[in-house]
């Protein structure tokens, strides 16, 4: 019996991805949402997180990232549209995001403590890295992360930020330099 | 064509380290891909970061949200003709309340006057007889109306909460 359920729930697995491919063209369904979900989320959850330096703000994000998409109502085919599209929310999201905490930090002053990862008093190499990589632009972390990380060509990272595919050029090379700089500044440059 | 061809093989070479002799020279003429090789040692150090045992919200939970948030927005959707329906009610009955007050202000305030003892005492005397009359039974018909009509609303408001 118990055998039986072992063997029957990768089958039912299988099934439901394999119906999840076959429905292109159809609204997005629990199974499609649940497949598409397990490939991009995790992806989605660590840009964000290199974005903001904090992993409670990336949660909320992500989630709120996740409803947007399920309100559009997704039937587009591609599966590269959604990937996009879902890039394009959080990058919108995470800008968001920074703008409301200049509004709280112009508020609240000096009382509010920087993010949790982005702190300066943690000696580790996570957190020196996290440290180098929030003192770039969000749209330059954003730039550096879909080119490097993500492999995204110029059009997709135009997409996602809402600037012109020839724009994102200047602004790439430009966020190389500076974090470039701030590396030769550290000591950390790659020899 | 919106960068150089060459910069995704360039960022290959320059995580995994094995570089083609085209691919190192082409870095001597192209400034885009020597920036790119600056930082993308690092950047690759960067993605392998582990993200700790962090544990994603589970998919299923976010769909019946979702959901639940759509259903919920389509209900305001379809209660806002009813919302500004009620808000149109408050401010006509409103204005009906300071319409009445204003245009019997006088008379009413005779009215009041007179529930006062010694008024009443004079009254009984029948020295002062003329305000208590001038406020007709159709003033207080109104003034029941008006009344009815806000209960009606508030308890129209309260229900429709519920």
């Amino acid at each position: 019996m118990l055998a039986e359920g072992v063997l029957i729930a990768p089958q039912f697995m299988a099934a439901r991805a394999e119906k999840a491919r076959r429905m292109p063209n159809e609204p997005m369904d629990e199974a499609r949402f649940e497949a598409f979900y397990r490939k991009t989320a995790g992806k989605i959850w660590s840009y964000i997180y290199r974005m903001t330096g904090d992993a409670a703000a990336a949660d909320d994000l992500l989630q709120k990232t996740f409803f947007r998409f399920l309100r559009s109502n997704p039937v587009i085919a591609d599966e590269d549209h959604l990937r996009r599209y879902v890039y394009k929310t959080a990058t919108n999201l995470v800008f968001d995001h920074f703008r409301e905490a200049k509004r709280d930090r112009a508020i609240a002053a000096a009382e509010m403590p920087p993010p949790d990862d982005f702190r300066a008093d943690r000696g580790e190499l996570r957190h020196d890295m996290m440290r180098v990589f929030g003192e770039l632009k969000p749209q330059e972390r954003a730039l550096l992360w879909l080119a490097h990380v993500e492999g995204s060509s110029h059009e997709e990272i135009g997409d996602a930020l809402g600037v012109k595919a020839k724009s994102v050029k200047v602004m790439l090379f430009r966020a190389r330099k500076h974090l470039g700089a701030l590396l030769s500044k550290k000591g950390l440059a790659p020899q | 064509m919106t960068g150089c061809r060459f910069e995704p093989d360039v960022i290959r070479a320059a995580a995994s380290g094995e570089w083609t002799s085209s691919l190192r020279g082409h870095l001597d003429v192209c400034a885009d891909c020597a920036a790119a090789v600056e930082v993308g040692p690092w950047m690759e150090d960067f993605a392998r970061l582990d993200d700790r045992e962090h544990i994603l919200p589970d998919p299923a939970v976010l769909w019946l949200k979702a959901k639940l948030m759509q259903s919920n927005t389509m209900m305001q959707r379809v209660a806002l003709p009813i919302t500004r329906l009620q808000i149109g009610a408050y401010l006509a009955v409103a204005a009906c309340w300071a319409a009445v007050l204003t245009w019997k202000w006088p008379l009413i305030q005779a009215w009041a006057n007179s529930l006062t003892p010694s008024h009443v005492v004079l009254a009984s005397a029948g020295t002062q007889a003329a305000a208590t009359a001038s406020l007709s039974v159709s003033f207080f018909a109104g003034i029941v109306v008006l009344s009815s009509a806000t209960v009606f609303l508030a308890m129209h408001t309260i229900l429709a909460e519920d």
